[in-house]
């Protein structure tokens, strides 16, 4: 062991290193911060981390978080949705952001991630056997793509609607194209590329 | 602070922090080029869509001291490839492409042809026929280009022009080429390959049209998938990500 390193501090600066956008300097900022705080703020963040990986679990159906001893989610449970509807999502976070328009009233699925063989996800990382086993229950109507508008998440919904292709159930996608409140002016052109291509009835 | 604009390939891109991303493009006149583009991934930011993966986008670069990461403050995007987002197996093959260019490059090493060969490719990845070996042609010019091309015609080792046996060459995945039967001996990771395969790489390789030939049947292109695919593990250090994904 180095000279007047500590250990344990060294173990806490190396875990918040390994989060998503937190660089060394940061994790060690972190760690000092909660070296410093009182015991019961700091007790606070390392009891809520490990209760929501004790409680909180994969829905059983749709693979959206879910609380406690329910196999399903809140969603799924609702009787007032419509299940013959399925909104596809890459995670639940783009769950959480539909949910907030509070528009739709059918059910998800979530794919846990996206179709990024680049980063080492294939398709067998994703979810999407459970959602041909929902389509192939005959219960079906509707598929909707809602994965991400870019490349990895166009191809996401390409894969998807290859596997789910035989099931002849009608599968559509959310609309691009045009932000609104935004001005024809200062669009792309690949925004108005999509807006063309995804035109609706008047 | 001096900026560079340049046409690029966008081949990797990683999420930084809210609404940041840090982004790799292979670019016409600079090669390999990495930069963080600050909140290009909240919704009105100027950049979006132009740094999509597998687009073309004319990037504007600040370059920083030289230890920073340079700066992306334009993208806008100037072409996009379709039938990446219609066909599956388009979308393995061009993700194979960004791999290739983001691996098997240095960064500000640019080989103006390679990127040429790149946007090429990705434009006529829509066409089934002719698709693994517009892949094939590309690895070959990749190949070509990085001088790691290996060699067709003669003994890679010592140089004598090299006859079959039979109808089998030796092929020395770490010399770098066919070889002739008493440099064979001793070499480490050597294939055998027919004279067909061998064939058919010496036609993918070659300008004209003779790749295009119907002769190279799909029987011969996948053995030359199969031995480009070494080629390639070799140089990379690894198998590629994406090679279990392409068809022969
Ligand atoms: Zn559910
Ligand atoms: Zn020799």
């Amino acid at each position: 062991m180095a000279s007047g390193r500590l250990e344990a501090l060294d173990r806490l600066i190396e875990a918040f290193g390994r989060l998503p956008g937190v660089g060394a300097k940061s994790a060690e900022r972190l760690a000092h911060h909660v070296l410093k705080s009182p015991p019961e703020e700091a007790l606070a963040l390392a009891e809520a981390i490990r209760q929501i990986k004790e409680r909180v679990h994969h829905c059983r159906t749709c693979y959206h978080l879910t609380e406690s001893s329910e196999e399903l989610c809140l969603i799924c449970r609702d009787s007032s949705r419509d299940p013959g509807v399925i909104c596809v999502v890459e995670g639940s976070r783009d769950l959480l952001a539909l949910e907030r328009a509070g528009t739709y009233r059918g059910v998800y699925h979530v794919l846990l991630g996206r179709l990024a063989p680049l980063q080492g996800t294939g398709p067998d990382s994703l979810t999407i056997d459970g959602l041909e086993e929902r389509v192939a229950s005959g219960k079906v109507r509707e598929v909707i793509m809602a994965t991400n508008p870019n490349l990895e998440g166009d191809g996401t919904a390409l894969l998807v609607a290859n596997r789910l292709a035989d099931s002849g159930v009608p599968i559509t996608r959310l609309a691009r194209g045009l932000a609104s409140g935004s001005v024809l002016e200062f669009a792309n052109k690949e925004m108005l590329a999509d807006a063309f291509s995804g035109r609706q009835c008047f | 602070m001096p900026s560079v604009r340049t046409l690029g390939l966008v081949v990797r891109t990683v999420d930084v922090f809210e609404t940041s991303l840090i982004m790799t493009a292979f670019t016409r006149d600079l090669g390999k080029v990495s930069g963080l583009a600050k909140g290009a991934r909240r919704l009105k930011s100027p950049m979006q869509g132009g740094l999509d993966l597998l687009g073309v986008s004319d990037i504007v670069l600040l370059h920083k001291a030289s230890d920073a990461l340079d700066l992306v403050t334009e993208a806008v995007p100037v072409e996009r490839f379709a039938s990446l987002r219609r066909d599956l197996a388009a979308l393995y093959a061009g993700y194979y492409i960004a791999e290739l260019l983001s691996d098997l490059t240095d960064f500000h090493d640019p080989h103006p042809r390679l990127f040429d060969a790149a946007t090429v490719t990705l434009r006529h990845l829509g066409e089934p026929l002719l698709r693994s070996r517009r892949v094939l042609r590309f690895e070959l010019a990749c190949l070509r280009e990085l001088g790691l091309m290996p060699v067709l015609d003669a003994c890679a080792h010592c140089g004598v022009e090299v006859e079959a046996e039979g109808d089998s060459f030796a092929f020395g995945l770490a010399t770098g080429g066919v070889l002739c039967p008493s440099c064979r001996t001793g070499q480490p990771h050597v294939a055998t390959l027919s004279g067909r395969t061998l064939g058919a790489i010496r036609a993918l390789a070659s300008p004209g049209n003779a790749w295009r030939d119907p002769e190279l049947g799909p029987g011969s292109l996948g053995a030359v998938r199969a031995t480009l695919g070494a080629v390639i593990s070799h140089h990379l250090g690894r198998r590629p990500r994406l090679l279990p994904f392409l068809g022969a």
